[in-house]
């Protein structure tokens, strides 16, 4: 876990730096894996395969269940029903649509850029998720790093998180790093 | 697919998609809920960020990386490690093509571990994606690689 920059920070502030290393509480999905946002995910990625979709199949492989895709879990999870409508601040015309608090039970980071951009991922996998199952997450701030880029300053934050289902099967573990800018 | 088929320099089959359009942005975004403007809210792309279009996602990049692996390996092995960075944009009209190579192979207790680079390139070969994977797959006469996936199976494999 590190924070560094190359020169001198414009936005590593104290704030900041002690968000490193926090991690959030075991967050659940808002809901259990649903037959209809599998089949969304496969449709947007163009991805049609027998474990997604056909009980008979999987009952022969080594899943025995219909699973869903295995990078699904980082999507799922998504705004719960009473929480706050992200489009409200859409007459903003600076508002960008997306959360500073960049994942569930994660403090907001406070740094004023405007923009922000997705740097890339690492990931390590372990399994699938089955419809119908329920998922946990825990994340990190692992690590900010600031740098002078082309267009300004930047700050790029790194987030950890490990996801498992609610019976404890790991399903993987990724690292993922945003750009503010 | 077993290891000792496969060469260091070996091609995977490619997967195409594409052309995209404003629709497989805006389908992905409304599936996983992402609301950050650049992949739908052309004004804003353009005249608040300054993008040439709207984006297409790097969160759907990925899962198509992870198809490109998935498929090679097949149900008899893994992907077990998969990295990459978004140093290009694309844009609606733009065909994407994921491609992977074999840089390595090791022998990692009773399984092959195969080393590859790998990437996603549009129509005019331009490199957006550039990243690293691991896949675990099955030795001839060897047993089955485990799933859930533990990668203590793989003693001290260093991939």
């Amino acid at each position: 876990m590190t924070v560094a920059s190359e020169s001198t920070d414009a936005y590593l502030t104290d704030e900041i730096r002690v968000l490193v290393g926090q991690k959030s509480e075991w967050m659940r999905a808002p809901h259990p894996v649903e037959g209809s946002e599998v089949r969304r995910f496969f449709h947007a990625t163009m991805e049609l395969h027998a474990k997604y979709i056909d009980d008979d199949w999987a009952a022969q492989s080594r899943y025995r269940k219909r699973v869903a895709p295995i990078g699904f879990p980082v999507h799922a999870f998504r705004r719960g029903p009473l929480d706050t409508d992200p489009l409200e601040r859409m007459d903003d015309p600076d508002f960008d649509g997306v959360s500073r608090s960049f994942r569930p039970g994660l403090p907001p980071v406070p740094i004023p850029l405007p923009g922000i951009l997705n740097g890339g991922y690492e990931y390590e996998l372990y399994s699938h998720v089955h419809h119908g199952e329920e998922m946990l997450m825990r994340s990190n701030y692992a690590s900010f790093v600031e740098r002078e880029g082309r267009s300004g300053r930047m700050v790029f934050i790194a987030i950890e998180d490990e996801f498992r289902t609610a019976e404890g099967r790991p399903l993987l573990h990724s690292v993922n790093t945003m750009i503010l800018r | 697919m077993q290891f000792e088929s496969v060469i260091v320099g070996q091609e995977l089959p490619e997967v195409v998609k594409g052309p995209m359009s404003v629709g497989h942005i805006v389908r992905w975004s409304a599936a996983m809920e992402n609301w950050h403007r650049i992949h739908f809210d052309w004004r804003y792309a353009t005249e608040h960020d300054g993008l040439p279009d709207v984006l297409v996602n790097g969160s759907w990049k990925q899962h198509v990386l992870m198809q490109l692996l998935s498929d090679w390996v097949g149900e008899d092995g893994w992907v077990w490690r998969i990295s990459f960075q978004y140093r290009g944009m694309n844009i609606p009209g733009d065909t994407l093509t994921a491609w992977g190579r074999v840089t390595g192979t090791e022998v990692a207790g009773a399984y092959g571990v195969v080393r590859l680079e790998i990437g996603m390139k549009d129509q005019n070969g331009i490199e957006g994606s550039p990243g690293e994977a691991s896949v675990v797959i099955r030795r001839e006469n060897g047993p089955a690689v485990p799933y859930p996936f533990d990668a203590a199976c793989l003693g001290r494999a260093t991939a």
